[in-house]
């Protein structure tokens, strides 16, 4: 479990267990505590529950057993509006809608805030249409705004997927594999735009990467996850020194 | 050795034993349709193109029937489908709605246009419903099955802005299968183009009813000329469903 000196955690985890099938499980007894504010990335091998984790951190995917609180409230006593205007999930993918815009793939993070009606008939506030004309020019695609993602770059997608979360307004992003399938110069790059976000918009990331520098560049603390438990020597910046790249 | 035998010897056993059951080996009974074939086929030509403005409301009454009955088809299969998807329903609900549309789904659109010529009386009103009725059976299990496919990150991705059921219809699911959607939107006006041009046997409007008078006559020529039609009517439609395609469906050439 990560320190903190006593200030408040965005998110906390408490002896999480999690399996898909009985008892064959993809989680064990993982506890955390990340700082509010701060940047966390999670390294690990492939298939030792990365995206598990962080699906269950993101409430989407219940504990078997344990509990996860986002800023002091168990996720399973939340309802999904209240969860989502606390936290925004990126999946591997991205999870954008290829036929729509990238303005109309923005707006869908207002779409907690919407009412029924009013969004069926694509009838949003000119205030979120703003504001999520200003989260794409944030990450540097306004004048991308009225193309089709599906005619997008694999970067320019990335950066539509963050501008949705972004309208969000969550307090906590949780990223799967972000910037992993990009080069590492536009990686780089929109990593360095996210902080930039993060920081004004006082934003908890969370992110799982298996890239060493990116890692470095980006998390203020790094945590190691194998087999489905947390590493408790490799907790910390020091896995950006010394052996993570011969252990993960 | 046997076993590797066993089954295509089976299967060819059975197949020549239901062929035989059919009368597949009448020789005498084939070499008679060939005949009566080479017959009727003689009959057929040249087509009597003099009743061209005769057949012409008849055919145009199965062109309104068709586009209609798959307009409103298609637009009650869109409700149903949707209650019909289990991530989005209970598997109560879901269930209940698979049924309905299985249920419509079993009667074919002959059928349904006989219900329909006794409840709404002759004419093209009947055929007009009798077509919808069939839409929305095929689509409504074509549709609920294509919108189960969504990407189910897509739609968790979605779901943790807080978005509803219904804004996930309206932002993910209908938009991710728009393609096959008006994909098979197209199919079913080409199928049901064909399919009104014989609903005229039971009194449901259209060139069924002309169909009808010259097979009862023998007017073979007719016939053919009746048949041409219907052909450039396909045809047509074809030559719509591809300028469709090529304009509203996504390239397969994006980055």
């Amino acid at each position: 479990m990560t320190g903190n000196g006593g200030a408040p955690h965005a998110l906390r985890a408490d002896q999480v267990w999690f399996s898909y099938r009985n008892r064959d499980w993809v989680l064990r007894h993982v506890s955390l505590a990340i700082p509010a504010g701060k940047h966390t990335v999670i390294m690990g091998p492939s298939g030792t529950g990365k995206t598990t984790l962080l699906r269950v951190l993101a409430g989407i995917l219940k504990p078997s057993a344990g509990s996860v609180s986002v800023l002091g409230q168990p996720t399973h006593e939340l309802t999904a509006r209240q969860l989502s205007s606390l936290v925004g999930y990126i999946p591997q993918q991205l999870g954008l809608v290829r036929n729509l815009s990238a303005l109309d793939n923005v707006l869908m993070g207002a779409l907690g805030r919407i009412g029924d009606a009013k969004a069926v008939f694509g009838l949003f506030p000119r205030q979120e249409i703003d504001k999520a004309q200003a989260a794409l020019d944030m990450m540097g695609i306004a004048h991308k705004a009225s193309q089709q993602v599906f005619h997008m770059s694999g970067g320019e997608r990335q950066r539509v997927a963050i501008a949705r979360t972004l309208l969000q307004h969550p307090r906590i992003v949780i990223a799967d594999e972000f910037a992993s399938d990009l080069d590492l110069a536009l990686a780089s790059e929109i990593l360095a735009r996210i902080r930039r976000a993060a920081e004004r918009e006082s934003i908890t990331f969370i992110m799982s990467m298996h890239r060493i520098g990116l890692a470095r560049q980006f998390g203020d603390e790094v945590l190691a996850l194998r087999h489905g438990e947390l590493a408790p020597g490799f907790i910390g910046n020091e896995i950006l020194e010394s052996r993570a790249e011969a252990t993960l | 050795m046997r076993s590797t035998l066993a089954l295509p010897l089976t299967t060819g056993v059975f197949l020549l034993a239901v062929l035989a059951h059919l009368g597949f080996f009448d020789m005498e009974r084939l070499t008679r349709g060939f005949r009566n074939l080479g017959i009727i086929g003689a009959e057929l030509v040249p087509p009597d193109f003099a009743i061209l403005p005769a057949v012409g409301a008849a055919l145009w009454e199965t062109v309104e029937m068709s586009f209609a009955g798959t307009l409103l088809g298609f637009l009650a299969s869109l409700p149903l489908s949707i209650c019909s998807t289990r991530r989005l329903f209970s598997s109560w609900t879901s269930g209940f709605a698979r049924f309905i549309a299985a249920g419509i789904r079993t009667i074919p659109v002959l059928l349904w246009a006989i219900i329909f010529v006794i409840l709404l009386g002759l004419g093209p009103l009947a055929g007009t419903f009798g077509i919808a009725a069939y839409t929305v059976g095929y689509l409504a299990k074509i549709y609920a099955d294509l919108f189960e496919g969504t990407d189910p990150e897509i739609m968790e991705a979605v779901q943790s802005t807080g978005a509803s059921k219904l804004q996930l219809v309206r932002f993910v699911i209908l938009p991710e299968a728009a393609n096959a959607v008006l994909a098979q939107v197209l199919f079913m006006l080409e199928y049901n183009i064909r399919a009104s041009s014989v609903l005229g046997f039971v009194g449901a409007g259209g060139l069924g009813f002309v169909i009808q008078i010259y097979l009862q006559s023998l007017d073979y020529r007719r016939l053919a000329t009746v048949l041409l039609l219907v052909l450039v009517i396909v045809l047509a439609m074809d030559a719509i469903s591809a300028w469709a395609r090529k304009r509203f469906l996504l390239s397969a050439q994006a980055s």
